[in-house]
Protein backbone atom coordinates (compact mmCIF):
# COMPACT_ATOMS: atom_id res chain seq x y z
CA UNK A 1 0.00 0.00 0.00
CA UNK A 2 2.67 2.39 1.03
CA UNK A 3 4.67 1.59 -2.09
CA UNK A 4 1.68 2.26 -4.30
CA UNK A 5 1.01 5.58 -2.66
CA UNK A 6 4.63 6.54 -3.17
CA UNK A 7 4.43 5.55 -6.85
CA UNK A 8 1.41 7.76 -7.39
CA UNK A 9 2.98 10.63 -5.54
CA UNK A 10 6.29 10.19 -7.35
CA UNK A 11 4.63 10.22 -10.74
CA UNK A 12 2.56 13.22 -9.78
CA UNK A 13 5.49 15.27 -8.60
CA UNK A 14 7.61 14.28 -11.58
CA UNK A 15 4.84 15.10 -14.04
CA UNK A 16 4.33 18.44 -12.33
CA UNK A 17 8.04 19.22 -12.48
CA UNK A 18 8.45 18.27 -16.13
CA UNK A 19 5.30 19.94 -17.39
CA UNK A 20 6.36 23.08 -15.53
CA UNK A 21 9.74 23.04 -17.26
CA UNK A 22 8.20 22.42 -20.69
CA UNK A 23 5.55 25.03 -19.98
CA UNK A 24 8.23 27.46 -18.89
CA UNK A 25 10.30 26.93 -22.04
CA UNK A 26 7.15 27.33 -24.09
CA UNK A 27 6.18 30.51 -22.28
CA UNK A 28 9.61 32.02 -22.72
CA UNK A 29 9.70 31.19 -26.44
CA UNK A 30 6.07 31.97 -27.22
CA UNK A 31 6.66 35.53 -28.26
CA UNK A 32 9.57 34.55 -30.47
CA UNK A 33 7.58 31.78 -32.11
CA UNK A 34 4.66 34.13 -32.73
CA UNK A 35 6.98 36.74 -34.22
CA UNK A 36 8.66 34.10 -36.38
CA UNK A 37 5.29 33.02 -37.69
CA UNK A 38 4.21 36.58 -38.30
CA UNK A 39 7.43 37.32 -40.15
CA UNK A 40 6.99 34.21 -42.20
CA UNK A 41 3.44 35.16 -43.11
CA UNK A 42 4.49 38.68 -44.06
CA UNK A 43 7.27 37.31 -46.23
CA UNK A 44 4.85 34.95 -47.95
CA UNK A 45 2.33 37.73 -48.59
CA UNK A 46 5.00 39.99 -50.06
CA UNK A 47 6.51 37.21 -52.13
CA UNK A 48 3.25 36.09 -53.77
CA UNK A 49 2.51 39.72 -54.59
CA UNK A 50 6.02 40.09 -56.00
CA UNK A 51 6.76 42.93 -53.59
CA UNK A 52 9.56 41.29 -51.64
CA UNK A 53 12.48 43.77 -51.64
CA UNK A 54 14.85 40.89 -52.42
CA UNK A 55 14.85 37.18 -51.75
CA UNK A 56 17.63 37.78 -49.26
CA UNK A 57 16.06 40.89 -47.72
CA UNK A 58 16.60 41.26 -44.00
CA UNK A 59 13.78 40.99 -41.53
CA UNK A 60 13.53 44.70 -40.89
CA UNK A 61 13.54 45.69 -44.52
CA UNK A 62 10.85 43.13 -45.16
CA UNK A 63 8.69 44.29 -42.25
CA UNK A 64 9.00 47.87 -43.38
CA UNK A 65 7.87 46.93 -46.88
CA UNK A 66 4.95 45.05 -45.41
CA UNK A 67 3.85 48.00 -43.29
CA UNK A 68 4.08 50.43 -46.15
CA UNK A 69 2.59 48.42 -48.95
CA UNK A 70 0.12 45.98 -47.42
CA UNK A 71 -3.24 46.75 -45.88
CA UNK A 72 -4.91 43.77 -44.20
CA UNK A 73 -8.69 43.62 -44.51
CA UNK A 74 -11.15 40.86 -43.95
CA UNK A 75 -13.03 39.14 -46.71
CA UNK A 76 -15.68 36.71 -45.58
CA UNK A 77 -13.96 34.40 -43.13
CA UNK A 78 -10.38 35.17 -44.11
CA UNK A 79 -7.84 37.95 -44.21
CA UNK A 80 -7.40 39.78 -47.45
CA UNK A 81 -4.08 41.51 -47.95
CA UNK A 82 -4.43 44.51 -50.23
CA UNK A 83 -1.22 45.54 -51.91
CA UNK A 84 -0.71 49.22 -52.65
CA UNK A 85 1.77 51.00 -54.90
CA UNK A 86 4.67 53.13 -53.67
CA UNK A 87 2.45 56.12 -52.81
CA UNK A 88 -0.13 53.99 -51.10
CA UNK A 89 -2.98 55.13 -53.34
CA UNK A 90 -3.33 52.62 -56.16
CA UNK A 91 -4.27 49.01 -55.53
CA UNK A 92 -1.78 46.61 -57.13
CA UNK A 93 -3.36 43.34 -56.17
CA UNK A 94 -4.85 41.15 -53.51
CA UNK A 95 -3.47 38.20 -51.59
CA UNK A 96 -5.47 35.76 -49.55
CA UNK A 97 -4.74 32.49 -47.74
CA UNK A 98 -5.89 29.16 -49.12
CA UNK A 99 -5.87 25.76 -47.47
CA UNK A 100 -7.17 22.26 -47.91
CA UNK A 101 -6.36 18.59 -47.47
CA UNK A 102 -3.19 17.25 -49.07
CA UNK A 103 -2.10 13.62 -49.15
CA UNK A 104 -0.65 13.37 -45.62
CA UNK A 105 -2.20 16.40 -43.99
CA UNK A 106 -3.53 19.88 -44.58
CA UNK A 107 -1.73 22.22 -46.97
CA UNK A 108 -1.67 25.95 -46.26
CA UNK A 109 -0.84 28.46 -48.91
CA UNK A 110 -1.25 32.00 -50.11
CA UNK A 111 -2.35 33.20 -53.51
CA UNK A 112 -2.22 36.66 -55.05
CA UNK A 113 -4.31 38.11 -57.87
CA UNK A 114 -3.95 41.40 -59.71
CA UNK A 115 -6.07 44.50 -59.05
CA UNK A 116 -8.59 43.58 -61.76
CA UNK A 117 -8.87 40.03 -60.39
CA UNK A 118 -8.07 38.73 -63.87
CA UNK A 119 -4.84 36.88 -63.39
CA UNK A 120 -2.74 35.22 -60.76
CA UNK A 121 0.32 37.10 -59.53
CA UNK A 122 1.80 34.30 -57.50
CA UNK A 123 1.17 31.36 -55.23
CA UNK A 124 3.07 29.83 -52.33
CA UNK A 125 2.60 26.98 -49.90
CA UNK A 126 3.97 27.55 -46.47
CA UNK A 127 2.82 24.63 -44.36
CA UNK A 128 2.26 21.05 -45.44
CA UNK A 129 3.26 17.51 -44.58
CA UNK A 130 3.67 16.06 -48.07
CA UNK A 131 6.48 13.60 -48.82
CA UNK A 132 9.78 15.50 -49.08
CA UNK A 133 11.02 15.38 -52.65
CA UNK A 134 7.67 14.28 -54.07
CA UNK A 135 4.50 16.07 -52.92
CA UNK A 136 6.76 18.40 -50.98
CA UNK A 137 7.87 19.86 -54.30
CA UNK A 138 4.77 22.07 -54.34
CA UNK A 139 6.96 24.60 -52.54
CA UNK A 140 9.58 24.63 -55.31
CA UNK A 141 9.88 27.58 -57.64
CA UNK A 142 9.27 25.68 -60.90
CA UNK A 143 5.91 24.52 -59.61
CA UNK A 144 4.81 27.85 -58.15
CA UNK A 145 6.04 29.90 -61.09
CA UNK A 146 3.69 28.09 -63.45
CA UNK A 147 0.82 29.95 -61.81
CA UNK A 148 2.28 33.38 -62.47
CA UNK A 149 0.24 35.33 -64.99
CA UNK A 150 -2.37 32.60 -65.41
CA UNK A 151 -5.73 34.05 -66.44
CA UNK A 152 -8.47 33.75 -63.87
CA UNK A 153 -11.63 32.87 -65.72
CA UNK A 154 -14.60 31.81 -63.71
CA UNK A 155 -15.15 28.29 -65.08
CA UNK A 156 -18.44 26.97 -66.43
CA UNK A 157 -20.55 24.60 -64.35
CA UNK A 158 -18.75 21.36 -63.50
CA UNK A 159 -15.45 22.80 -64.57
CA UNK A 160 -12.47 23.89 -62.54
CA UNK A 161 -10.36 27.01 -62.53
CA UNK A 162 -7.20 25.01 -63.10
CA UNK A 163 -6.21 21.46 -63.91
CA UNK A 164 -2.95 19.79 -62.92
CA UNK A 165 -1.92 17.50 -65.77
CA UNK A 166 0.85 14.86 -65.75
CA UNK A 167 4.15 16.71 -65.98
CA UNK A 168 4.93 17.99 -69.44
CA UNK A 169 1.46 17.50 -70.88
CA UNK A 170 -0.21 20.74 -69.86
CA UNK A 171 -1.26 22.72 -72.92
CA UNK A 172 -4.46 24.72 -72.43
CA UNK A 173 -4.33 28.04 -70.54
CA UNK A 174 -6.12 26.49 -67.58
CA UNK A 175 -3.71 23.54 -67.35
CA UNK A 176 -0.55 23.24 -65.31
CA UNK A 177 2.08 20.56 -64.80
CA UNK A 178 1.44 18.32 -61.84
CA UNK A 179 4.20 16.63 -59.89
CA UNK A 180 5.60 13.32 -61.11
CA UNK A 181 5.36 10.69 -58.41
CA UNK A 182 2.92 12.76 -56.38
CA UNK A 183 -0.34 12.12 -58.16
CA UNK A 184 -2.37 12.27 -54.97
CA UNK A 185 -0.90 15.57 -53.85
CA UNK A 186 -1.50 17.04 -57.31
CA UNK A 187 -5.07 15.76 -57.41
CA UNK A 188 -5.97 17.09 -53.97
CA UNK A 189 -4.23 20.39 -54.55
CA UNK A 190 -6.19 20.85 -57.76
CA UNK A 191 -9.44 20.16 -55.88
CA UNK A 192 -8.93 22.46 -52.93
CA UNK A 193 -7.38 25.25 -54.95
CA UNK A 194 -10.49 25.21 -57.09
CA UNK A 195 -12.79 25.21 -54.08
CA UNK A 196 -10.99 28.10 -52.48
CA UNK A 197 -10.95 30.13 -55.67
CA UNK A 198 -14.65 29.50 -56.26
CA UNK A 199 -15.39 30.66 -52.75
CA UNK A 200 -13.21 33.73 -52.79
CA UNK A 201 -13.03 35.13 -56.31
CA UNK A 202 -16.76 35.95 -56.68
CA UNK A 203 -16.72 37.53 -53.22
CA UNK A 204 -13.67 39.55 -54.12
CA UNK A 205 -15.22 40.72 -57.39
CA UNK A 206 -18.44 41.71 -55.64
CA UNK A 207 -16.66 43.65 -52.88
CA UNK A 208 -14.57 45.35 -55.50
CA UNK A 209 -17.65 46.42 -57.44
CA UNK A 210 -19.15 47.86 -54.26
CA UNK A 211 -15.98 49.86 -53.87
CA UNK A 212 -15.31 48.44 -50.46
CA UNK A 213 -11.79 47.29 -51.14
CA UNK B 1 29.55 -5.45 -15.90
CA UNK B 2 33.07 -4.11 -16.12
CA UNK B 3 33.31 -0.39 -15.68
CA UNK B 4 32.64 1.38 -18.95
CA UNK B 5 34.94 4.05 -20.26
CA UNK B 6 34.00 6.76 -22.68
CA UNK B 7 35.95 4.90 -25.36
CA UNK B 8 34.25 1.58 -24.84
CA UNK B 9 30.85 3.25 -24.75
CA UNK B 10 31.47 4.92 -28.08
CA UNK B 11 32.87 1.77 -29.64
CA UNK B 12 29.71 -0.05 -28.63
CA UNK B 13 27.28 2.71 -29.50
CA UNK B 14 28.71 3.44 -32.92
CA UNK B 15 29.72 -0.05 -34.03
CA UNK B 16 29.52 -3.07 -31.72
CA UNK B 17 26.00 -2.44 -30.49
CA UNK B 18 24.94 0.13 -33.02
CA UNK B 19 21.24 0.70 -32.43
CA UNK B 20 20.27 0.73 -36.09
CA UNK B 21 22.15 -2.09 -37.79
CA UNK B 22 22.91 -4.30 -34.78
CA UNK B 23 19.82 -3.95 -32.68
CA UNK B 24 17.53 -2.89 -35.55
CA UNK B 25 16.04 -0.17 -33.37
CA UNK B 26 14.71 3.16 -34.48
CA UNK B 27 14.36 2.07 -38.08
CA UNK B 28 10.96 3.75 -38.48
CA UNK B 29 12.68 7.11 -38.66
CA UNK B 30 15.64 5.58 -40.49
CA UNK B 31 13.19 5.04 -43.32
CA UNK B 32 11.28 8.30 -42.98
CA UNK B 33 13.94 10.99 -42.74
CA UNK B 34 16.75 9.61 -44.87
CA UNK B 35 15.89 11.04 -48.27
CA UNK B 36 17.51 14.41 -47.63
CA UNK B 37 20.79 14.77 -45.77
CA UNK B 38 19.99 18.11 -44.13
CA UNK B 39 16.86 16.70 -42.51
CA UNK B 40 18.74 13.60 -41.48
CA UNK B 41 21.51 15.64 -39.90
CA UNK B 42 19.19 17.78 -37.77
CA UNK B 43 17.20 14.70 -36.84
CA UNK B 44 20.41 13.00 -35.74
CA UNK B 45 21.53 15.96 -33.63
CA UNK B 46 18.08 16.21 -32.00
CA UNK B 47 18.12 12.51 -31.26
CA UNK B 48 21.60 12.67 -29.74
CA UNK B 49 20.43 15.48 -27.46
CA UNK B 50 17.23 13.72 -26.40
CA UNK B 51 18.92 10.35 -25.83
CA UNK B 52 21.75 11.85 -23.80
CA UNK B 53 19.50 14.05 -21.66
CA UNK B 54 16.87 11.37 -21.10
CA UNK B 55 19.56 8.88 -20.17
CA UNK B 56 21.12 11.31 -17.71
CA UNK B 57 17.76 12.13 -16.14
CA UNK B 58 16.62 8.53 -15.88
CA UNK B 59 19.97 7.69 -14.33
CA UNK B 60 19.76 10.56 -11.84
CA UNK B 61 16.37 9.34 -10.70
CA UNK B 62 17.25 5.63 -10.83
CA UNK B 63 17.50 5.13 -7.08
CA UNK B 64 14.16 6.65 -6.19
CA UNK B 65 12.06 5.61 -9.19
CA UNK B 66 9.66 2.81 -8.19
CA UNK B 67 10.33 -0.19 -10.46
CA UNK B 68 6.77 -0.75 -11.52
CA UNK B 69 6.20 2.74 -12.89
CA UNK B 70 9.63 3.24 -14.43
CA UNK B 71 8.32 2.99 -18.00
CA UNK B 72 5.82 5.76 -17.37
CA UNK B 73 8.55 7.86 -15.86
CA UNK B 74 10.82 7.27 -18.86
CA UNK B 75 8.12 8.17 -21.34
CA UNK B 76 7.39 11.36 -19.41
CA UNK B 77 11.05 12.34 -19.37
CA UNK B 78 11.59 11.57 -23.06
CA UNK B 79 8.43 13.38 -24.13
CA UNK B 80 9.44 16.46 -22.13
CA UNK B 81 12.83 16.68 -23.80
CA UNK B 82 11.37 16.17 -27.24
CA UNK B 83 8.87 18.95 -26.65
CA UNK B 84 11.66 21.23 -25.52
CA UNK B 85 13.65 20.44 -28.68
CA UNK B 86 10.56 21.11 -30.77
CA UNK B 87 9.87 24.46 -29.11
CA UNK B 88 13.49 25.58 -29.27
CA UNK B 89 13.74 24.69 -32.96
CA UNK B 90 10.55 26.62 -33.65
CA UNK B 91 11.77 29.67 -31.78
CA UNK B 92 15.39 29.84 -32.86
CA UNK B 93 15.69 27.80 -36.06
CA UNK B 94 12.30 28.25 -37.72
CA UNK B 95 13.51 27.16 -41.18
CA UNK B 96 14.87 23.88 -39.92
CA UNK B 97 11.82 23.27 -37.79
CA UNK B 98 9.81 23.83 -40.94
CA UNK B 99 11.82 21.32 -42.93
CA UNK B 100 11.54 18.59 -40.31
CA UNK B 101 7.85 19.13 -39.68
CA UNK B 102 6.32 16.21 -37.83
CA UNK B 103 9.55 14.21 -37.56
CA UNK B 104 10.76 16.04 -34.46
CA UNK B 105 7.67 15.04 -32.52
CA UNK B 106 8.20 11.49 -33.70
CA UNK B 107 11.51 11.29 -31.83
CA UNK B 108 9.35 10.40 -28.82
CA UNK B 109 8.48 7.10 -30.42
CA UNK B 110 12.07 6.27 -31.30
CA UNK B 111 12.82 2.97 -29.61
CA UNK B 112 16.51 3.74 -29.24
CA UNK B 113 15.87 6.28 -26.51
CA UNK B 114 13.71 4.07 -24.39
CA UNK B 115 15.99 1.14 -25.17
CA UNK B 116 18.98 3.00 -23.76
CA UNK B 117 17.05 4.29 -20.73
CA UNK B 118 15.81 0.81 -19.94
CA UNK B 119 18.95 -1.08 -20.94
CA UNK B 120 21.64 1.20 -19.63
CA UNK B 121 20.71 4.37 -17.77
CA UNK B 122 18.52 2.51 -15.27
CA UNK B 123 21.56 0.76 -13.79
CA UNK B 124 24.44 3.14 -14.40
CA UNK B 125 25.75 6.45 -13.11
CA UNK B 126 24.69 9.76 -14.60
CA UNK B 127 27.86 10.72 -16.48
CA UNK B 128 28.29 7.32 -18.13
CA UNK B 129 24.61 7.23 -19.04
CA UNK B 130 24.93 10.64 -20.61
CA UNK B 131 27.92 9.45 -22.69
CA UNK B 132 26.09 6.27 -23.60
CA UNK B 133 23.22 8.39 -24.90
CA UNK B 134 25.58 10.44 -27.03
CA UNK B 135 27.29 7.30 -28.32
CA UNK B 136 24.07 5.55 -29.28
CA UNK B 137 22.67 8.72 -30.81
CA UNK B 138 25.86 9.14 -32.82
CA UNK B 139 25.63 5.55 -34.00
CA UNK B 140 22.11 6.22 -35.17
CA UNK B 141 22.97 9.52 -36.82
CA UNK B 142 25.97 8.11 -38.70
CA UNK B 143 24.09 5.15 -40.14
CA UNK B 144 21.25 7.43 -41.20
CA UNK B 145 23.63 9.88 -42.80
CA UNK B 146 25.25 7.10 -44.86
CA UNK B 147 21.84 5.90 -46.00
CA UNK B 148 20.69 9.46 -46.68
CA UNK B 149 23.87 10.15 -48.65
CA UNK B 150 23.13 7.33 -51.09
CA UNK B 151 19.41 8.09 -51.27
CA UNK B 152 19.87 11.80 -51.84
CA UNK B 153 22.70 11.28 -54.32
CA UNK B 154 20.77 8.82 -56.46
CA UNK B 155 17.31 10.23 -55.81
CA UNK B 156 18.03 13.93 -56.33
CA UNK B 157 21.60 14.04 -57.61
CA UNK B 158 22.56 16.30 -54.70
CA UNK B 159 24.51 16.15 -51.43
CA UNK B 160 23.24 18.38 -48.61
CA UNK B 161 21.23 20.14 -51.31
CA UNK B 162 24.22 20.91 -53.55
CA UNK B 163 23.95 19.43 -57.02
CA UNK B 164 26.88 17.07 -57.64
CA UNK B 165 25.68 14.74 -60.37
CA UNK B 166 26.29 15.61 -64.03
CA UNK B 167 23.40 17.21 -65.88
CA UNK B 168 22.50 14.04 -67.81
CA UNK B 169 21.81 12.26 -64.54
CA UNK B 170 18.24 10.95 -64.28
CA UNK B 171 17.19 10.87 -60.61
CA UNK B 172 15.93 7.52 -59.34
CA UNK B 173 12.51 8.36 -57.96
CA UNK B 174 12.40 5.06 -56.08
CA UNK B 175 15.29 6.27 -53.91
CA UNK B 176 13.17 9.12 -52.58
CA UNK B 177 10.34 6.85 -51.57
CA UNK B 178 10.10 4.72 -48.44
CA UNK B 179 10.92 1.32 -50.04
CA UNK B 180 14.42 2.58 -50.88
CA UNK B 181 14.92 3.09 -47.15
CA UNK B 182 14.38 -0.64 -46.66
CA UNK B 183 16.70 -1.56 -49.52
CA UNK B 184 19.44 0.70 -48.25
CA UNK B 185 19.11 -0.44 -44.67
CA UNK B 186 19.27 -4.08 -45.77
CA UNK B 187 22.32 -3.44 -47.91
CA UNK B 188 23.93 -1.49 -45.11
CA UNK B 189 23.50 -4.33 -42.63
CA UNK B 190 24.91 -6.80 -45.14
CA UNK B 191 27.96 -4.67 -45.86
CA UNK B 192 28.48 -3.94 -42.16
CA UNK B 193 28.55 -7.65 -41.35
CA UNK B 194 31.09 -8.26 -44.10
CA UNK B 195 33.46 -5.89 -42.34
CA UNK B 196 33.26 -7.83 -39.13
CA UNK B 197 36.33 -9.62 -37.85
CA UNK B 198 36.24 -13.33 -38.75
CA UNK B 199 36.36 -14.52 -35.12
CA UNK B 200 33.38 -12.37 -34.26
CA UNK B 201 31.52 -13.77 -37.22
CA UNK B 202 31.86 -17.33 -35.98
CA UNK B 203 30.46 -16.48 -32.59
CA UNK B 204 26.83 -17.54 -32.31
CA UNK B 205 24.41 -14.69 -31.96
Amino acid sequence: MKERLFSVLFMFVLALAFTSVVGGVNWVSQERIRLNEETKLQRIVLSVLDLLPAESAGKQEMQLAFQRRIRPLSLGDRTLYVALDQDGTQVLGYAFPISGPGFWGPIYGMIAVDAQVQKILGIAFYRHSETPGLGGRITEAWFRDQFRGKELQVPGPGMRFFYLKPAGTSAAPNELDGITGATETSRRLEAFLDQELKRTIPLLLEQRKLGKI
Amino acid sequence: MAADTAKSLFRKGVWGENPVFRQILGICSALAVTNLMTNTFIMGVSLIFVTAMSNATVSALRRITPGRIRMMVQVLIIASYVMIVDIVLKAYLPEISEALGPYVGLIITNCIIMGRCEGYARNNPVWLSFLDGIASGTGYALVLLVIAFVRELLGFGTVFGHPVMPSWWVPWTIMVMAPAGFFMLGLFIWVAYQFEKPEEKKAPR
